[in-house]
């Protein structure tokens, strides 16, 4: 479908606009537009979608841009074989970035076509013309100009609402073979011994494999594949007994680096205990996992030139290229990745999956397709970090902050992990922030907003309880230790519609605050809660958030609605429980997320505010919702929170 | 075995305790019906057997001999979406849409039975069904929307 070979207009350029996540190999120019000579028009970006609505987003604004029919045009996402180098989706960035870049693009190819027009359209139209556009950041005007094309309703609606839509656990391949695989029935644990006898008399069996650690079946049906591995037998030698979350949150500060500090303002040891007050705490957010609607799933096709085609769902084709090139030993111009439609990321759908088709079918010859069972997915997809969090602050008389620290011990191999929303907003002269990391004994991974929900819940809770124990209001403790004007203004919108001010907490109904930033953007909600019969119910949550010029009010709500419910799960239900290695809780029976009839009242605002140019939305609405939700359950029991989830720790069943 | 689908007679030969979910997927070439949990405790499989949110994942092809079984793909008469469909796109009742065609056929089952369902109602129907992406708010109104509208996109 591309337009190859009828091209007669080629807009070409970085891939970007601005600054923003312009790093690595990105190639200073490539093709982003073409236009056809039956006047189609081709967009190409490395970027996914998986929820987000970005080719909905590109698709309206190009063809607005262009004054055509939406079904001219076609987004073409990530293909590594189609489109220009993408670092990844991450960080809420395609839309401002990628989605300038395209704008920029469209209005090229408009002037081009008008001047065209002018003169009296009698020029070679044989010749292809290029037009390249700089990658300057986009000014506030561009944005303003930007905003009005980016439409509501899903051009991609219908698909998903008939079937029609593929995502990679639907995509299949004439003459595919199906790829099941034998693990490790605890981290750690070492194969003995492995016998495929009776396996290999299963119909369908084609071949037991063991290659590049992964062991698994491929069968001529999935059927096949799943039954010939329950006649395979095998020996481990198991040492994951260790691996256990007894040990936490303990060993997250035992076991943890020389904490990594971020700022360090002024004498710390002075300046708390220079105070009238000083308060500390301890937080901890455990263990949770992404638990996306699909489970991972890939299919890999190998050519007898040695190349290598995968389809998959991941959140960058280019970075899951990199890693399958560097774990199969080949060249990543060999490999072609195709990202099909993704049922939900967050973060987590990481390469294993693919590596472990392009495996199969190597061994055996055939193009294999994997698709993980929902047990397979909790027992091996990564998860978010836990995170123990210590705070000391000091306050002078008059409840000013004279000195804030920080240190927060974030499960992982890389004490960047923990960094994302550590810092304090609050005017303590003396701040110290810094983050440590700690060996994790999970596999961990992304999440939305990785760091900073976990840091907001330490940070916000222990600003509520501060409030609370030198009896002030929670909101007044914040705008009186809070410059910022744009933290200032979200915090004094959930005010309004709240009505904080009027707020009736009685015992067994709580209300509770937060205020955070993430990706640029500003967010302050407020949870009301009842405590009753031993269960925690979320009654309504207001949001008023801050993201500069809004493209697409309605797509932003949606984000920030799914963020708060997903964000209200953390808080209440989720925990990735494990012990001996293995995740105990590999199913939906066990690990509780959000239900319809869960769902609070949700109010959003957003403060559109056309002077700030736009930032992040599918990530910032969930940094303050745990603390918002912990604090409003701390109102309603009296009784402070220090760790999540909270359910549990109220009564172990709710009714 | 001849089961009808989406109006279709279809004959397999499977064994009959396979699950509905892999036989529509897998034999029928219908891949509305999602894989989710293999629990029956997601949603995302169901699918209408005569008439009534059936979970495909957890129920024996064998025990669909002679019923009509309906998948999303089979609320499309004419190409024409459902008011059902219609009201899910309209009220952006999705993110990324892995979950939707479940909740399209267990609104779809209410709103035959219940032409007027409150919103207690209608959360109760659903709540056998999760959305990891947090649409809920949406998902209400859209069936809100589409019960004000007669024509739920099946004949049954």
């Amino acid at each position: 479908m591309n337009a190859s070979g009828e091209v007669v207009l080629r807009i070409i350029g970085p891939p970007f606009s601005g600054s923003v996540q312009q790093t690595g190999a990105i190639p200073k120019s490539a093709v982003l537009l073409e236009i056809a000579s039956d006047g189609s028009v081709f967009a190409y970006s490395g970027k996914v979608e998986y929820g987000q609505g970005i080719r909905n987003s590109f698709t309206r604004m190009i063809a607005s841009t262009l004054e055509i029919e939406v079904a001219d045009v076609h987004v073409i996402l990530a293909d590594t074989a189609r489109v220009p180098y993408d670092r990844g989706t991450t960080g809420s960035a395609s839309t401002r970035t990628v989605g300038a870049q395209l704008f920029r693009a469209a209005n090229a190819a408009k002037n081009e076509l008008a001047e065209r027009k002018d003169s009296d359209g009698s020029g070679a139209d044989t010749d292809v013309v290029e037009i390249e556009i700089s990658g300057d950041e986009p000014s506030p005007e561009e944005f303003t100009r930007l905003t009005p094309h980016m439409g509501a309703v899903r051009i991609d609606g219908a698909d998903r609402v008939t079937g029609k839509a593929v995502f990679a656990y639907d995509f299949a391949l004439d003459g595919t073979a199906y790829g099941s695989l034998i693990r490790p029935p605890s981290i750690g644990a070492k194969l003995v011994r492995i016998d495929s006898a009776r396996a290999a008399q299963v119909p369908g069996f084609i071949q037991l494999v063991q290659a590049n650690g992964i062991i698994g079946v491929v069968g001529e049906t999935k059927e096949a594949a799943d039954r010939a591995v329950s006649f395979v037998r095998t020996r481990w030698d198991e040492t994951g007994d260790d691996v256990s979350d007894w040990s936490l949150p303990s060993a997250l500060k035992d076991l943890g680096s020389d904490p990594v500090s971020l700022r360090d303002d002024g004498d710390v040891s002075a300046g708390l205990s220079s105070g009238a007050r000083l308060i500390s705490g301890v937080y901890y957010a455990p263990y949770v996992a992404n638990a996306q609607m699909e489970p991972s799933a890939a299919t890999a096709e190998w050519g007898e030139d040695g190349s290598l085609t995968v389809w998959c769902a991941n959140r960058g084709p280019f970075t899951e290229r990199a890693y399958l090139a560097e774990h199969l030993g080949i060249d990543a111009e060999k490999i072609r990745v195709i990202i099909e439609e993704v049922g939900g990321s967050f973060g987590t759908k990481s390469q294993s999956v693919s590596f472990e088709a392009a495996v199969l079918a190597r061994e055996s010859g055939r193009a294999v397709k994997i698709s993980y069972n929902r047990h397979e997915e909790f027992s091996t997809s990564t998860v978010r970090p836990a995170a123990l969090m210590e705070i000391d602050a000091a306050v002078d008389q008059s409840g000013k902050l004279v000195a804030w620290d920080y240190t927060a011990f974030h499960a992982g191999d890389n004490a960047f992990r923990g960094r994302r929303g550590a810092d304090s907003p609050y005017d303590a002269p003396v701040t110290r922030i810094r983050v440590a990391d700690s060996p994790s004994p999970l596999p961990h991974g992304s999440y939305r907003s990785l760091g900073g929900a976990v840091n907001h819940f330490g940070r916000e809770v222990h600003i509520e309880t501060m409030a609370r124990e030198l009896g002030i209001d929670p909101l007044k403790f914040r705008l009186d230790n809070l410059s910022h004007p744009r933290y200032r203004r979200v915090l004094e919108e959930v005010a309004l519609m709240s009505d904080w001010e009027s707020r009736e907490s009685s015992d067994g109904v709580g209300y509770g605050l937060a205020v955070g930033f993430d990706a640029g953007s500003y967010v302050a909600q407020v949870a009301r809660v009842v405590v009753a019969n031993g269960t925690i119910v979320v009654e309504r949550v207001d949001v008023s958030f801050d993201c500069g010029q809004v493209f697409n009010p309605d797509g932003a709500i949606n984000q920030i609605e799914g963020s708060v419910v997903m964000g209200m799960g953390t808080a209440l239900w989720e925990e990735v429980e494990f012990d001996g290695g293995r995740v105990l809780n590999t199913g939906f029976g066990g690990y509780r997320v959000p239900r319809i009839t869960d769902v609070p009242e949700i109010q959003v605002k957003l403060i559109e505010d056309p002077s700030n140019t736009p930032t992040g939305v599918g990530e910032p609405g969930i940094v303050p919702i745990a603390a918002a939700i912990a604090n409003a359950v701390a109102d309603a029991t009296g009784k402070p929170v220090d760790r999540l989830p909270l359910q549990p720790q109220i009564s172990a069943f709710s009714s | 075995m001849e089961i009808s689908i989406n109006n279709l007679t279809h004959n397999f030969e499977v064994n009959p305790e396979r699950l509905l979910l892999d036989v529509l997927r897998q034999e029928a070439g219908l891949t509305g019906a999602k894989y989710g949990c293999g629990e029956g405790n997601c949603g995302a499989c169901t699918v209408l057997v005569d008439g009534e949110a059936t979970r495909s994942c957890i129920t024996p092809v064998g025990s669909m001999v002679g019923r009509n079984v309906t998948t999303v793909e089979g609320l499309t008469a004419g190409g024409e979406l459902s008011s059902v469909q219609q009201a899910f796109v309209d009220e952006s009742a999705f993110q990324c849409g892995y979950c939707t065609p479940g909740f399209v056929i267990s609104t779809t089952a209410l709103l035959l039975k219940n032409s007027s369902p409150s919103t207690g109602d209608i959360k109760s129907a659903l709540n056998g069904h999760i959305c990891r992406c947090g649409a809920y708010v949406r998902i209400v109104k859209a069936v809100q929307k589409a019960a004000g509208n007669p024509d739920h996109g099946t004949s049954l």
